[in-house]
């Protein structure tokens, strides 16, 4: 059967008007699940760059991390402190940088007084799965424990003195995209601290 | 199937067997080479298009008569992408961290062809119960081959079946298993005994 123009347009209005309604209908119903999955996601990750996530339930975690973690600013980055009685045992600090494909974000932990490294996690990549996407994976991110932090000698892919940090082969724009985005952060974070 | 009353039954051969959507069709095949190196992913992938895919074919199949022809791919499209959206939302609400690994590809299957294929060549010309049963079963298909290449990509790429360890050898895993050419051996392997088997069989027949 023919219909003319303006029944066309109507129809695609309406049509669309009500698909609209219950998809936002649907969103607002998914958001607090979402939200606090989020949530759960962003404290692990915090827990994990300071070594205390293995095999903690999400209850756990949200126990663990409101009772040793704490947010802070350090030179006006917003990041968290571990502390433990009273004592800050080291700081999550949040990095966000280019890679091969978008953005890459997470945090890196560091000790009290910012002179190694205690864990990187990605809370955001979306590089190839399989090539870049292998830095979200434990054997890559493992290495970023208990690296040194000097001024002047920004972390580097290969041996070194006291350390050793393996690149992902087949992602070398992704693995040299990390440790930029890492020294730049450092060079503007903890050197600005007047660390060493 | 003797009875006329047995059309579900023709549906599901047609669409699970005798044209299966990735085998015979060879649609879907994106996500079938992405997705299959694990079962869990696979098993919710393909949930996740069965669904899609009879709701789609339902909902585009009960507005068949009002929808203008010439923007009919259009409303497809639109009708497609919210049940998609909302596959996503769910996910991401219910099953945080298989949406988390599926990544893209859900929001993907709204390029999925078999989905646009099942509209077009089926709902828009049937009533809306058979066009139900026509998608649900044409994405259990797809489903089935899903699963069926990750059953093998898992097994030799990480030694699991659905995460279970079933490494009792000790062999060492196949890399290329967890990688997307894999599938595409097993999916091109499998279309080709499919083939062949066609062959023989309709040979004697055109003679």
């Amino acid at each position: 059967m023919k219909k003319g123009h303006l029944y066309t347009l109507g129809f695609m209005v309406v049509l669309t008007a009500a698909l609209i309604f219950i998809l936002a209908a649907a969103y607002e119903g998914f958001k607090p699940s979402i939200a606090s999955n989020a949530q759960l996601r962003n404290e692990r990750a915090v827990l994990y760059v300071f070594d205390l996530e293995k095999d903690l339930t999400d209850q756990q975690v949200r126990d663990t991390f409101g009772q040793v973690i704490e947010e802070t600013a350090i030179q006006g980055v917003e990041g968290y402190a571990y502390k433990q009685d009273g004592a800050v045992q080291g700081y999550a600090l949040p990095f966000e940088g280019a890679a091969l494909w978008g953005s890459i974000s997470g945090y890196l932990g560091v000790n009290a007084d910012m002179t190694e490294t205690t864990g990187l996690v990605f809370t955001k990549q979306s590089e190839t799965p399989g090539l870049g996407g292998r830095i979200d994976e434990l054997v890559y991110r493992e290495q970023f424990r208990g690296l040194p932090i000097v001024k002047g000698q920004p972390l580097a892919y290969g041996s070194h003195d006291g350390y050793t940090i393996d690149a992902i082969t087949g992602a070398t724009q992704t693995s040299t995209a990390v440790l930029k985005t890492l020294n730049t952060m450092m060079d503007a974070v903890i050197f600005q601290e007047g660390v060493q | 199937m003797s009875n006329k009353s047995c059309q579900m039954c023709d549906i599901a051969k047609t669409q699970v067997v005798r044209e299966n959507q990735v085998l015979r069709q060879v649609l879907g095949i994106c996500s079938s080479l992405a997705v299959t190196n694990s079962l869990n992913n696979s098993l919710v992938m393909g949930l996740g298009l069965s669904f899609v895919t009879a709701l789609s074919s339902f909902t585009l199949s009960a507005m068949r008569d009002i929808i203008p022809h010439r923007v009919r791919m259009l409303v497809q499209t639109l009708v497609i992408a919210v049940y998609v959206i909302f596959v996503d939302l769910f996910l991401q609400a219910y099953l945080p961290e298989i949406s988390k690994q599926l990544g893209p590809y859900v929001g993907l299957i709204i390029t999925n062809c078999i989905i646009m294929g099942r509209a077009e060549a089926f709902a828009q010309k049937n009533p809306p119960v058979p066009a139900l049963f026509d998608g649900l079963f044409a994405g259990l298909g797809y489903t089935a081959v899903l699963l069926f290449v990750s059953l093998i990509r898992e097994v030799l790429g990480f030694g699991t079946i659905f995460g279970m360890n079933v490494n009792f050898l000790g062999f060492t895993t196949w890399t290329i298993m967890i990688m997307p050419p894999a599938a595409f051996f097993i999916i091109g392997s499998m279309i080709w005994f499919l083939n062949a088997r066609g062959l023989k069989k309709s040979a004697p027949k055109a003679k």
